[in-house]
């Protein structure tokens, strides 16, 4: 697939760079500070976007804003924002739009290379990768909420799907069948009251709505 | 006759009142005897050590004519003294120095003049104000004349006693270049405290990761060829130790200056903080930009209130039992302010909790000021101020 990446730092800026193409991927452009990016994704229209938040030349959201512009000029661009760190009401900017073709994760995740184009392949393909960091600080929130209801089991898997996973990989990583995980996910649903919907995005999305609501009335800030 | 018994009542206080100024007079005319000898002592040295101790006795005596003249007027009169401690020297550098010192011997001395002054008409007064007053009051119902005036005499004491015991401006100067002093000190012992704490965190956790990090990769690098199992393992194990110094380094990050505050300035980074806290908050900012874009509070004071509201919200959230708070920060001409409030249970612990402490110790730092206020039965109020222009 086609690659865009805005990366600042040079080191990372390289390995991304030296991980996607002995990936198979093609990187047909590389900026490295915050104007730069439409421009470049404008031109090239790649099949996603790698985006770093923190980037000359303010050094603070321009890798974020850059996403959000990038997605309202062409919309449904797969963009997957890479950070230094995670903060969530950067991660329900994100989402804001949908959560199709959306990717949020910290920089580490990096290094585990599989799990990272896996997580690109999800994006590209218009699914949702959110970091387990973003997912975690969601799911603990305070309690009274019909959260608490769930099982440690059903509470794991809730939190892989609003990572973004799929049923075989939930499995997978619990070691659980695709069975198990597809009851799980039921009594999920059941639980928190959601509508049953297929998977991919709008499951995410349904779940992370859900925690949206958990994220109080303040709602994610604009 | 109520006109009447009002009017003696009133002048009995005033007479209570100008009773204490000449008695306050006649001690003082002990007292000058005391402080001359003590004068003519120090000039000899052999007296030096009681100086210290008898300006402390002044204060002592203005002290307690401040009190009663604010009773008589309702309004407080402040005192700005340099604190005396240390060695006999320091002491009596500081007891010469101040400025506060003459001030108190000048309002002695005209006391010792007006207290009689003001307390000798009383004695004309009174009989001359029951008869006078008695007929003109309490027979024909008109305004009492002669014992009102005891009470514009203790006025004329507490105007005059005010003017000569309030601190000049000098005063109240030396005052606050002392307290800064203090809290100029207690500010850089607390930032040496965090730079320790910093550099503890980067040693005994960062550092040490990444050194048996390293270790890993060299002794996976050893047994790359006889042995590829095990290689994999050690680099599977040095990953994972990298993704920990990675997460720590993430915190002692934040814990230095949250990288949101950064990004969005305070007024975002709080409101994002509200949104996260699990709590119904209601964020106001007044006189600061939302975008971050704007002009910013110096990184350290926008920091210290990022944390005072974090750490509540996390405290209302734990403990309050309130899911409703409300998170104020305002922009004034000379500081930022902080105020959070719940509608919890309120018996929050102004001095236990660490983090309160911690709190507060941060907002020290900083010369600012942390109040804490939550009655049993809520609401619990904590306001911080933060010193600073920008």
């Amino acid at each position: 697939m086609r690659v865009v990446i805005a990366e600042d730092h040079a080191l990372l800026r390289e390995g991304l760079v030296l991980l996607l193409s002995s990936a198979g991927h093609e990187v047909v452009a590389v900026v490295s500070t915050g104007p730069e990016v439409l421009p470049a994704l404008l031109t090239h229209r790649p099949d996603v976007a790698v985006l770093d938040v923190r980037m000359p030349p303010g050094f603070r959201d321009e890798g974020l804003r850059a996403a959000l512009a990038a997605r309202a000029e062409i919309p449904g661009l797969p963009v997957l924002v890479l950070s230094q760190y995670v903060e969530e009401s950067y991660a329900a900017e994100l989402l804001g739009g949908g959560a199709r073709g959306v990717g949020y994760l910290l920089k580490d995740r990096v290094g585990r290379v599989d799990e990272f184009l896996d997580a690109l392949d999800r994006v590209t393909a218009g699914g949702t990768a959110l970091d387990p960091e973003v997912v975690t600080e969601l799911l603990t929130r305070r309690g009274d909420s019909p959260l608490d209801s769930l099982t440690p089991r059903e509470g794991e898997v809730l939190k892989l799907m609003a990572e973004g996973h799929d049923n075989t990989t939930i499995g997978r990583t619990l070691v659980i069948t695709e069975r198990a995980v597809s009851k799980h996910i039921g009594n999920v649903f059941l639980k928190l009251d959601l509508p049953p919907s297929d998977s991919g995005h709008r499951r995410v999305q349904a779940v992370l709505t859900y925690l949206n609501k958990v994220w109080g009335p303040s709602g994610p800030p604009r | 006759m109520t006109g009447m018994r009002k009017t003696v009542r009133q002048a009995a206080r005033a007479t209570a009142q100008l009773a204490a100024v000449a008695a306050l007079t006649f001690g003082s005319y002990l007292f000058i005897t005391v402080l001359l000898f003590t004068a003519v002592a120090t000039l000899v040295v052999v007296g030096a050590g009681l100086l210290p101790e008898t300006v402390l006795l002044v204060r002592r005596i203005a002290g307690a004519k401040r009190r009663r003249v604010a009773q008589w007027t309702g309004r407080e009169i402040p005192e700005a003294y340099l604190p005396v401690t240390g060695p006999l020297r320091a002491r009596l550098r500081t007891v010469t120095h101040d400025p506060g010192s003459y001030a108190d011997l000048r309002w002695m001395a005209a006391h010792y003049a007006y207290g009689i002054l003001l307390f000798l008409p009383l004695l004309a007064l009174w009989p001359l104000g029951l008869v006078l007053d008695g007929l003109w009051c309490g027979l024909l119902r008109r305004r009492a004349l002669v014992l009102p005036l005891i009470g514009r005499l203790a006025d004329l004491d507490a105007a005059w006693s005010t003017a000569l015991l309030k601190p000049s401006p000098k005063a109240l100067l030396v005052e606050r270049v002392e307290e800064l002093t203090e809290t100029r000190a207690g500010a850089i012992a607390a930032h040496g405290a965090e730079l320790r704490r910093i550099e503890r965190d980067l040693h005994d956790g960062t550092q040490a990761r990444l050194v048996s990090l390293s270790m890993r990769i060299g002794l996976a690098k050893r047994a790359y060829d006889r042995d590829p199992a095990a290689a994999r393992r050690l680099l599977d194990d040095a990953q994972d130790q990298a993704e920990e110094a990675l997460t720590e380094l993430r915190h002692v990050v934040r814990g230095i200056h949250p990288p949101i505050l950064t990004d969005r300035g305070l007024a975002g980074a709080v409101r994002a903080l509200a949104a996260s806290s699990g709590l119904h908050v209601t964020v106001s900012a007044e006189g600061l930009s939302d975008s971050g874009n704007g002009p910013r509070a110096p990184a350290a004071v926008e920091a210290a209130a990022y944390f005072v509201v974090a750490e509540t919200l996390t405290n209302a959230a734990k403990h309050s039992g309130s899911d409703r708070a409300e998170v104020r920060l305002a922009r004034t001409a000379t500081a930022l302010r902080v105020r959070v409030r719940d509608e919890g249970r309120g018996g929050a612990d102004a001095a236990g909790g660490t983090g309160l402490v911690g709190l507060r110790r941060r907002v020290a730092a900083l010369d600012g000021t942390v109040a804490v206020t939550s009655p049993a039965g809520g609401p619990t109020v904590i306001e911080a101020e933060l010193p600073c222009v920008w």
